[in-house]
């Protein structure tokens, strides 16, 4: 019966890097109701209704708010969404 | 007078015939400013070329949302029903729609800073946008009431 060789560790050569993520940035603007925000920012991203409505007056009192991080394709999905709705949304590199 | 309500899970919304033609009127003369409303939306990135793939791929899709939302609302308006039932999804639809020509009323009206509800003057309000401007929004507002109740 063979012996069976000692199995050395495989060295690993790969490194992974994890992208840094991304912000979405929903932008104020004069003519979007305050509650249909709330409710936008509650069906996309799953706030509760304080957090929303925290964010939504974030946006409307200092010009925008981060809603979001999130990898490049979510966030990039997540503005998609946004423009969607019609609410003016960037996505930014952390 | 028109009204909205949630029922069963459902969301009832009631219009007479008047206010589906003048609703449908609504939509047919603020839809072809739409776009001009959707120029001033920012850009989804700063890089020029992330820009360039995001209008070449993801905006003809949102694009075609905007007319599919439209197409809910005429379809919803036009069933000639007093009583419209409709489904989240069908509510969604109309809120979107309702948002995009609200900004396209904005824009015409020229609308660019907070504070132009307080600041209007009665020649502004008189003005027919402004009138379609704050029915889109009593609709949007009673809409998300019953969607949030």
């Amino acid at each position: 019966m063979a012996t069976p060789l000692p199995v050395e560790a495989p060295v690993r050569r790969e490194q992974v890097v994890r992208e840094p993520g991304w912000n979405v940035i929903v932008w104020n603007d004069p003519v979007t109701l305050m509650s249909y925000v709330v409710l936008v920012l509650r069906k996309l991203f799953g706030h509760d209704h304080v957090t929303a409505t925290t964010l939504m007056l974030q946006v409307h009192e200092t010009g925008k708010a981060v809603v979001a991080t999130q990898p490049r394709e979510q966030a990039e999905v997540s503005v998609a969404r946004l423009h969607a709705f019609g609410l003016q949304a960037t996505l930014a590199r952390l | 007078m028109a009204s909205v309500l949630k029922r069963r899970g459902r969301i009832q919304v009631r219009l007479d015939e008047r206010e589906r033609t003048a609703l449908s009127d609504i939509v047919a003369q603020l839809q072809t400013h739409i776009t001009r409303a959707l120029a001033t939306t920012p850009r989804a990135y700063d890089d020029e070329t992330m820009q360039g793939e995001y209008d070449r791929w993801v905006r003809p899709e949102i694009d075609r949302g905007y007319e599919a939302d439209l197409d809910v609302v005429r379809d919803g308006l036009s069933a000639g029903d007093e009583l419209l039932v409709l489904t989240e999804a069908q509510v969604y639809a109309w809120l979107r729609a309702f948002n995009q020509l609200r900004l396209a009323a904005a824009s015409l009206l020229s609308i660019t800073d907070d504070g132009w509800e307080a600041e209007a003057s009665d020649e502004f309000r008189a003005r027919p946008e402004y009138g379609m401007l704050m029915a889109l929004g009593w609709l949007q507002e009673e809409l998300v009431a019953a969607l949030e109740s």
